[in-house]
């Protein structure tokens, strides 16, 4: 069984959730795909916003979450994290 | 001539070489520990944290030893340039107390970076951690007199480690952990060639010879890991 996600897994999970529908994401499929409630969704976006890992934009009535540059490279930093875990049994 | 204590174990066709091959493992180490330093920064993992120190405590032993050995040979043979009876016994018994100092520090950093290493799999109490401590400087103090202790010391917590990573690899069979496995290996059996030094200072060669190869393996599997890791998403530049 899953034990509880960290805050890095979350993230992951969401900043994830954004490549596999090719960059960009209506924020209530991002909740559904993040398995997140809508409170807790809306504070982890804000974080990321705030971080530059994605930004929101609006097209015509919808909004969307599209991953940025830098929430790639952190995708990738932490796929690199997972690895070298695995190799060192960390 | 050479302090009295035995600081110097290469054979003098190998000067320098030594320290050109010490600066590689310098290097591979700073590079690991300076990436579990970033992934610490991120994930707050105190394994991370551990992991970072053993490498950085591992990688100031070779710079100690590193330094010692720069400044003997370069002593060594200045004095000899200069050709002073006087001289060269100021410069001597000034390189005498920098290498006894040094090769302290350069032992104690080695068995507490490989300690640390060896305490993020077996998870120490604190009066396991005091008695190591101990232990390990008490090997220190006898490897003054007999130098072996500290390089069998080496080997028995490499040999511990590289059985903890062989044991993953048994687990998971990913490539990269396989080849962690073998590259501390590698590591450990430079120690048994280092310490029968005494017999033939060729060992120290061939010690240094082996070391390098375990080194180089752990560059190749940390390049591997870090490659794995890099894999481009599709989503990418859409």
């Amino acid at each position: 069984m899953e034990g509880k996600r960290t805050r890095v897994g979350i993230i992951e999970d969401m900043l994830s959730s954004i490549i596999s529908k090719g960059g960009r994401i209506k924020p209530t499929h991002l909740m559904y795909k993040s398995n997140m409630a809508h409170g807790q969704m809306k504070a982890y976006l804000d974080d990321l916003v705030q971080k530059e890992l994605v930004k929101e934009v609006k097209e015509g009535n919808y909004g969307y979450v599209i991953i940025t540059d830098k929430g790639h490279e952190f995708v990738q930093k932490l796929k690199q994290m997972r690895e070298f875990e695995k190799a060192f049994g960390l | 001539m050479i302090p009295m204590v035995q600081v110097v174990f290469s054979p003098k066709w190998f000067w320098g070489k030594d320290i050109f091959i010490d600066s590689i493992a310098l290097v591979v180490l700073l590079s690991i520990a300076i990436f579990a330093t970033n992934f610490y920064r991120v994930k707050k993992s105190k394994n991370y944290l551990y992991l970072a120190l053993s490498f950085y405590l591992i990688a100031l032993s070779f710079f100690s030893k590193m330094l010692i050995n720069f400044t003997i040979y370069y002593q060594v043979l200045h004095t000899r340039m200069i050709g002073s009876i006087e001289y060269s016994q100021v410069i001597l018994k000034s390189s005498e107390i920098l290498a006894v100092s040094g090769l302290f520090l350069y032992r104690l950093f080695t068995l507490l970076g490989f300690f640390m290493l060896y305490s993020i799999y077996e998870k120490q109490s604190k009066a396991n951690i005091i008695l190591v401590i101990y232990f390990t400087i008490i090997s220190i103090f006898f490897s003054k007199e007999e130098y072996y202790i500290f390089y069998l010391t080496c080997l028995i917590f490499l040999g511990v480690i590289s059985n903890r990573y062989y044991q993953n690899y048994r687990k998971n069979r990913k490539k990269t952990s396989g080849m962690l496995a073998a590259s501390f290996s590698v590591i450990a059996l430079s120690q048994i060639f280092f310490m029968f030094v005494k017999f033939t200072k060729h060992f120290y060669v061939v010690g240094e010879g082996i070391q390098l190869i375990g080194y180089i393996l752990l560059l190749v599997t940390f390049i591997t890991v870090l490659k794995h890791g890099r894999e481009k998403d599709k989503s990418r530049h859409h």
